[in-house]
């Protein structure tokens, strides 16, 4: 490297440490009270009764990712089986059964409108279905086909009907625009796998979670973040906007969920659970925001009071590595899908 | 490997163009404005409260009819 360059590449260096020292101390500065002593007054949350009112059977392999459709009843599930499967979770039914070509799927999403699911895995690329319209062997159509990945495809979620974004092993964020069947944004998001991706409550941005440990929140439009979130010390697995859009939940393999408040932008509370021993593989929360609920590799999902760093209990049912975990949008219950090739709909 | 908490800064950065954009993107983030964590909290909290009654996981069903997900009454096919 020219001398010039590796002058300038120092100065870079140092101003690189300069402000990673900045900015921890800004964040500092901000954290004048713990969540747990703001929260010193208020009355822990009742004990979750939640328990499984439909076992959902039907796949024949592991269940690697589930996901509600806007209705709050129905769901769709993705299987190394090779199925995609649609539930209505009201009454336990398979509403539809999709084969795929791939059976190496890691993602699924619904639509919010219900009429489009989507997924994707080893295959590095993303299949759009249409549930209203079938081809000749009785399946829902594929309606598109979104190549050009150089990684798995690791997570996906519907913005609408016509855009889809996609996070993949190549540690690229990709938005598609449906109708045109083309990208209208690709550009490197972490540095690693893009595991988990969560639209905030008025859709006008989205946070990533990454196997680099850190989660970062966008603009729809930009190819740059405007935060990035340490505190993980692994894999963050899971992300998921809080209800308020003012802060989110995260699981992760390091063992620990943890609530990042967006706009004093740190990691603002982090939740054990009795037995350090596995790591999480999925999260969500209830309507309020109050509670929040990790699937665990213990094959069991952790429930916590996020006010007062309580936890709150488990479900128990799945006999296996639970890999996924969906809310339903009205909170009414929450979907989990495991490698014991079980889905689990609680309420 | 350490367990660094800046993991973005593992980033193989193996020519000064990335590391421009690396130090770049930090200067954006170090700018933005913070507000105080207690601020933050009361925030969320007064979020939560609001919602609280529509939150099944907290208050359950207001009745039994409510819950979509209840075991239906049987019917006999006569």
């Amino acid at each position: 490297m020219p001398p010039k360059d590796d002058l300038e590449l120092q100065k870079l260096r140092k101003e690189l440490d300069d402000l990673m020292t900045k900015i921890k101390e800004e964040q500092n500065k901000a954290a004048d009270k713990t969540l747990e002593d703001i929260c010193g007054d208020v009355a822990s949350a009742p004990k979750v009764r939640l328990t499984t009112k439909k076992l959902l059977k039907g796949h024949i392999n592991k269940v690697n990712s589930i996901h509600f459709s806007g209705d709050s009843r129905h769901a769709v599930t993705g299987s190394l089986d090779g199925k995609l499967i649609i539930w209505d979770t009201w009454t336990g039914n398979k509403v539809q059964i999709i084969p795929l070509r791939s059976s190496w799927v890691m993602s699924v999403a619904f639509a919010p409108s219900g009429n489009y699911v989507a997924c994707g895995g080893m295959d590095n690329m993303c299949t759009v279905y249409d549930l209203n319209n079938r081809d000749s062997t009785g399946a829902a159509k594929i309606v598109r086909e979104l190549l050009g990945y150089e990684g798995f495809l690791s997570s996906c979620r519907f913005l609408d009907d016509k855009t889809i974004i996609t996070g993949s092993g190549d540690m690229k964020i990709c938005l598609w625009d449906l109708e045109m069947g083309k990208r209208s944004l690709e550009f490197e998001a972490h540095s690693g796998d893009v595991v988990s991706i969560s639209l905030s409550p008025d859709s006008s941005s989205y946070l990533t979670g990454s196997v680099d440990k850190s989660c970062r929140l966008w603009d729809l439009r930009d190819d740059k973040p405007k935060q990035t979130f340490f505190g993980h010390t692994s894999d963050v697995n899971s992300v998921c906007f809080h209800p308020s859009g003012y802060a989110f939940a995260t699981g992760s393999e390091d063992k620990t969920a943890r609530m990042f408040d967006i706009r004093s932008d740190q990691n603002i509370a982090t939740y054990h659970p009795p037995n350090n021993t596995s790591g999480f593989t999925s999260c969500g929360l209830s309507l309020s925001g109050r509670y929040m609920l990790c699937g665990s590799d213990d094959s069991s999902v952790h429930i916590w009071d996020t006010l007062k760093n309580q936890h709150n209990g488990c479900l128990t049912g799945h006999e296996n590595r639970i890999t996924s975990l969906s809310v339903a949008g009205n909170g009414m219950a929450v979907a989990t899908c495991s490698w014991d090739q079980n889905v689990r709909v609680w309420v | 490997i350490g367990l660094s908490d800046t993991a973005v800064m593992d980033m193989m950065i193996s020519n000064l163009q990335q590391q421009r954009q690396v130090t770049e993107q930090l200067r954006r983030e170090a700018a933005i404005k913070r507000i105080s964590v207690s601020q933050a909290v009361l925030d969320i909290m007064k979020y939560i409260t609001e919602h609280e009654q529509e939150d099944c996981l907290l208050v359950g069903f207001s009745s039994q009819k409510a819950n979509p997900f209840r075991e239906k009454s049987s019917c006999t096919l006569l």
